[in-house]
C-alpha cells in the first residue's frame, strides 16, 4: 500500500504525525514530508490511523 | 473483569476513534457500533471549510475505511439504556447487550424556529453530510442568505456562502467569533468578513417565521431580516435523551471521569460527554478533544485505573474570509498577545496569551507552524532544574 497525500489539501494540523511519527512528519515550515511512501503490513494500521484522524483528509491509501 | 462484548452508540469520530483504539489495545472480542447516521464517518470539520467549496462532487470530508471489523448498525438510534441490566434498547425495537459501553451519541445542531413547518422548511442547519449537501444545493443558485449566530461554524458558513456568490447577513448579538476567540481576534475576523462583502446585523435572533413564501428572521431590536435562506448556527445540544432514565446524567449533563468513565464498565466521550478540564467539567466539541477522549475512554474500559488519565491540550482552528487560523491552549483570549513573529491585525503572524493560571495559548495565524512546535509555544515545558546529585 502507499500513501498518497494530497497536499493542497494539507492544512499542516499535525496530527498524522501524531499518531504515526514513524511515517511522517511537518518539517520547519510546517509542510508534511512522508517519510514512508510505502507501507508494509507492520506500518499499514499506523498509516490507516493517520489518515483517519486528518481533519481535512488530505492523506489516503491505495 | 475480562470484557466479551462492548457496544459504542456512535459513529461519529469519536465513536471510529474509540472502536479502532479498543482494537488497537488488544480488544479482540465483540464490537457493535450503533449509529443513526447512515454512513460511514466522515470529517465533520470539513463540512463547514473545504467541502463547501468542493467544485463538482464534495470529498473534502471523506475519510478512509475503517478497520476495526465491527459489526456495523448503522441508520439505527439508541432509545435507551439500563446500566444494570447492561442493555441498549435500539429505535427498531432490537435490545443489545454488553459487558463494556461506549456513549459517543454526539450532539446535535440548535433550531430557530419553532414548531411551525412553514418556517422550518426554510431553516438549514450543518451538522450532518446531509446538512451539507442540502447546503451546498440550495447555495448555488445564489439567493440572499442569513446566518444566524457569530460563533466559528456560523462565520465559516458566512464565508462559504459569499464564497459561492451570495448576499450574506451575518446576524449575532455579540461580535462574531468573540465567545471563542476573544475581543482581540474577533476584531480581525469582523474585519476580514466586512472586506469580503459580509453584512452584519448586532442583534439576536429571537424567531423565524414565513411572511409571503420567505423566511423572517426576527430579531431582538424589533427589526427583521429578509432572506431567500435561513442557515442557523446557534450552538449544540447534546444527545442524552436516551439517557434520561438511566441515572447517569448530572443534572442533564453526562459527566465522566479524568479516564472518561461513567462507571467502570461504562465511558462517554465526543461532544456528549462532559470530561474534566483545568477550567472545570466542561464540554469541549471540537474534533481533536472527540480523538484524544475516545482514545482515553477506550483504554480506560479495558484497563481500568491502570489506563493513563485523559491530558487534554485544546486545539482549535477555523478557515474563514481569507484567515487560517490554528490556536493550541485554552479560548477565549484575554486582551492583547505578545506578537512572536509577523506583524498585527490579519497577519500573518505567531502570536501568544498568557492566562492567569499560569498557563499560555500560541495562536498562528495565516502563518504556517508545526503543531508540535505551536503547542510548544504555548506551553513550554518547565525549564530544568538542577538537582542534587
Amino acid at each position: 500500500m502507499e500513501i498518497i497525500l494530497d497536499r493542497p489539501r494539507c492544512e499542516g494540523h499535525g496530527l498524522c504525525e501524531e499518531v504515526a511519527p514513524q511515517l511522517m512528519h511537518l518539517d520547519d515550515e510546517g509542510e508534511l514530508v512522508l517519510d514512508v511512501v510505502h507501507v508494509n503490513e507492520d506500518q499499514l494500521d499506523a498509516a490507516k490511523q493517520a489518515a483517519r484522524v486528518c481533519p481535512v483528509a488530505a492523506l489516503r491509501l491505495a | 473483569m475480562r470484557l466479551e462484548r462492548i457496544v459504542v452508540v456512535g459513529n461519529g469520530i469519536a465513536g471510529l476513534t474509540a472502536s479502532d483504539s479498543l482494537r488497537a489495545a488488544g480488544f479482540d472480542g465483540e464490537l457493535t457500533i450503533v449509529g443513526d447516521e447512515h454512513h460511514s464517518p466522515y470529517s465533520r470539520p470539513a463540512l463547514s471549510k473545504a467541502a463547501l467549496l468542493d467544485a463538482e462532487e464534495m470529498t473534502s470530508h471523506q475519510l478512509p475505511d475503517s478497520t476495526h471489523d465491527a459489526r456495523e448498525l448503522l441508520g439505527r438510534r439508541a432509545l435507551q439504556l439500563d446500566p444494570d441490566l447492561k442493555t441498549v434498547v435500539l429505535d427498531d425495537g432490537s435490545i443489545l447487550p454488553f459487558d463494556g459501553l461506549v456513549i459517543a451519541s454526539g450532539s446535535r445542531a440548535r433550531r430557530l424556529a419553532g414548531a411551525d413547518p412553514a418556517a422550518r422548511k426554510h431553516e438549514l442547519t450543518l451538522r450532518t453530510l446531509e446538512d451539507a449537501l442540502e447546503l451546498r444545493r440550495r447555495i448555488a443558485d445564489r439567493p440572499s442568505v442569513v446566518v444566524v449566530g457569530g460563533g466559528t461554524l456560523g462565520m465559516e458558513i458566512a464565508s462559504g456562502c459569499l464564497a459561492a456568490g451570495c448576499e450574506v447577513t451575518l446576524a449575532s448579538h455579540h461580535q462574531p467569533m468573540v465567545q471563542q476567540l476573544g475581543p482581540h481576534l474577533s476584531e480581525v475576523f469582523l474585519a476580514a468578513g466586512l472586506s469580503h462583502g459580509l453584512k452584519f446585523a448586532p442583534s439576536r435572533a429571537i424567531g423565524l417565521r414565513e411572511a409571503g413564501g420567505h423566511p423572517l428572521v426576527e430579531l431582538a431590536d424589533g427589526s427583521t431580516l429578509a432572506a431567500d435562506l435561513v442557515v442557523s448556527a446557534i450552538g449544540d445540544i447534546p444527545n442524552t435523551d436516551w439517557l434520561a432514565d438511566s441515572g447517569l446524567l448530572t443534572g442533564g449533563r453526562l459527566e465522566v471521569d479524568s479516564r472518561g468513565r461513567v462507571r467502570p464498565n461504562i465511558v462517554a466521550a465526543g461532544d456528549v460527554a462532559a470530561f474534566p478540564t483545568s477550567r472545570g467539567i466542561t464540554r469541549i466539541p471540537l474534533w481533536t478533544s472527540a480523538i484524544e477522549q475516545s482514545k482515553a475512554a477506550a483504554l480506560a474500559l479495558l484497563n481500568g485505573d491502570d489506563a493513563p488519565e485523559l491530558s487534554f491540550s485544546p486545539y482549535f482552528w477555523t478557515e474563514q474570509f481569507g484567515l487560517s487560523l490554528k490556536a493550541s491552549g485554552f479560548l477565549p483570549l484575554e486582551g492583547a498577545p505578545e506578537l512572536l513573529e509577523g506583524g498585527p491585525d490579519g497577519g500573518p503572524a505567531l502570536m501568544r496569551w498568557s492566562h492567569a493560571d499560569g498557563s499560555g495559548t500560541a495562536v498562528a495565524l495565516n502563518y504556517r507552524t508545526p503543531i508540535p512546535k505551536l503547542r510548544r509555544l504555548a506551553n513550554p515545558a518547565p525549564a530544568l532544574v538542577e538537582s542534587p546529585a
